[in-house]
């Protein structure tokens, strides 16, 4: 079971995307877990879940989040906002898995 | 062009990086989060304060009104109460928030925080009389009280903390036990500075904190109104969404206070019937500024749900419904509005005209201030109406000005989809040659 986790500004805009990288993940029989949550809850989601994507908009809080996700030898990442924008689950799936293969 | 190219440096070498720094400042994150925790209450409880203040005039004719208006009249004690204790003493839970927040981002025990900040807030603001607190700075008038009351108490445990000023125990007491004597210096320290400079002003100068806050504030709270204020916010948070920031996460969370001080403000004075004062409020910001997010991006989502172009087609669709509910990153990733040449001009003119229309409009009466706080999640022709205590004047303000915006993005949407069109007519061109080309091979 893979656990992603997307984070942006309200976790509005990425629990659209959400669905959709579900959608994907059924579609390639990926086991996983996938949910969109705010900025304000972070501390406590990347202490359960694998790994993290940032929403594009909030990318400047990249560098500080990550140092927070490696205290648990955990990575966040950044959506490609192309990717971002036209709501693409499997793009976004695939680059999630990247990030938990390195 | 050159303007343009030099201030698109400005925003990504300058501005960008110091929204970033801003952003994840921990007190302005603390600020943020602390306010949303205020949220639910503020939004509900002025709901509430409308329904206590029927829309209609005082010698209605209209049976409903007529009704309405009695009902109140002969319960209205009943039905403010529930507004009293949610907005009218929203500062209450904005100081518990902001401080559990910013104890958490220290990563100090957030609950004993925001005890603690609760108790220095009310030892300054609520000087108790014959057994009751009076509640008079709860609202509106306490917010930066609450606000510095949070991070005094917070980073004044910080530094005890650090300065390892504490009960100490002997070794043998579990560290649960330990803990739990932590606190009681932090609030000794609180009654021996925040409580004498809180008598000293209310000997000296007849002032209590809060009186003595708002007072330092007022200048910033005024300033807020004014047109200039208003562009140069929006401005900035158009700049920063412009390279992709999300603007209104550090803007806004800068200007919450002053939204909420000044709705509170304007509650307040509805209540008693008086005159609003503040025009500049969360209700005016989201729903006559930025009409389906920051650009006011709606009329561009409109527009690009009929274009002869596929790529904006499929994208102006797929960002409709969020964009009614003022979620934009569909429409300004996709398109994308990020760094797009074409349509700076028209995502930074829109909310300008906006801002200025709705301010005249606002200003000579034709529309009236906001006096409830709403989700920014609300469809703006809802939220405007739902913001100016249902007044359908405020929704067709917004109509027109989602007119207008269409209008100012019009002739530069044309442009950017003649590009578009040109490059999706080169990539069939190439798709077909090379299938040409494959069945050449075959």
């Amino acid at each position: 079971m893979k656990k992603i986790f997307l984070c942006c500004s309200a976790g509005m805009s990425t629990s659209m995307l959400v669905n959709k990288m579900k959608a994907a993940a059924a579609e390639q029989g990926i086991e996983a877990d996938i949910i969109a949550v705010s900025l304000a809850d972070f501390d406590d989601t990347i202490k359960e879940y694998d790994v993290c994507l940032l929403g594009p908009q909030v990318k400047f809080r990249h560098e500080g989040l990550s140092a927070q996700a490696a205290e648990y030898g955990k990575k966040v990442g950044v959506i490609d906002s192309m990717a971002y924008g036209m709501m693409k689950g499997d793009k976004v799936l695939e680059q999630a898995l990247a990030l938990l293969e390195d | 062009m050159k303007l343009y190219d030099s201030l698109i440096q400005f925003v990504e070498q300058t501005l960008g990086p110091i929204a970033g720094k801003l952003g994840s400042q921990r007190h302005i994150t603390a600020l943020r989060d602390g306010f949303l925790v205020a949220m639910p209450f503020i939004i509900v409880g002025s709901f509430i304060l409308i329904f206590a203040n029927p829309p209609f005039a005082a010698d209605t004719t209209n049976a409903f009104g007529r009704m309405w208006l009695d009902f109140v009249a002969d319960h209205r004690a009943t039905i403010v109460m529930p507004w009293t204790m949610s907005m009218g003493i929203m500062s209450l839970f904005i100081t518990m928030g902001v401080a559990y927040s910013l104890a958490r981002s220290y990563k100090m025990d957030p609950v004993g925080a925001a005890a603690l900040s609760v108790m220095t807030f009310l030892l300054v603001a609520a000087p108790e009389k014959g057994w009751a607190l009076p509640l008079n700075h709860f609202g509106g008038t306490g917010i930066f009280t609450a606000l510095l009351a949070a991070y005094y108490s917070v980073e004044l445990t910080r530094f005890l903390k650090e300065r390892n000023i504490t009960i100490r125990m002997p070794e043998q007491v579990p560290p649960a036990i330990a803990a739990s004597f932590a606190l009681l210096v932090p609030v000794l320290a609180i009654f021996l500075t925040a409580y004498p400079l809180s008598l000293w002003l209310q000997t000296s100068f007849g002032m209590q904190i809060p009186e003595a806050v708002m007072k330092l504030f007022a200048p910033l709270v005024s300033a807020s109104n004014s047109l200039p204020a208003i562009i140069g916010a929006l401005l900035l948070c158009q700049l920063l969404w412009f390279a992709g920031i999300h603007g209104a996460n550090v803007v806004v969370g800068i200007l919450s206070p002053i939204f909420l001080a000044n709705i509170a403000a304007n509650a307040d004075a509805y209540a008693a019937g008086e005159a609003l004062p503040n025009l500049f409020t969360q209700p005016f910001w989201d729903f006559y500024i930025f009409i389906g997010g920051a650009g006011a991006t709606l009329a561009l989502v409109i527009l690009m749900a009929f274009s002869k172009a596929t790529h904006l087609r499929s994208v102006g669709r797929m960002s409709a419904l969020p964009g009614v509910f003022q979620i934009n990153e569909p429409v300004m990733f996709g398109t994308p509005v990020v760094m797009n040449a074409t349509l700076f001009v028209p995502f930074v003119l829109a909310p300008v005209v906006n801002a200025v229309i709705a301010y005249i409009a606002v200003n000579t009466g034709m529309v009236d201030k906001a006096i409830a706080v709403t989700p920014w999640t609300t469809p703006a022709l809802i939220g405007a109406a739902w913001g100016a205590g249902w007044v359908l004047k405020a929704s067709i303000l917004t109509a027109l000005l989602l007119v207008l915006d269409v209008l100012i993005y019009y002739p530069f949407f044309k442009v950017y989809e003649k590009q578009v069109l040109a490059d999706e007519a080169a990539m069939e061109s190439s798709n077909s040659e090379s299938s040409a080309t494959q069945q050449a091979v075959a």
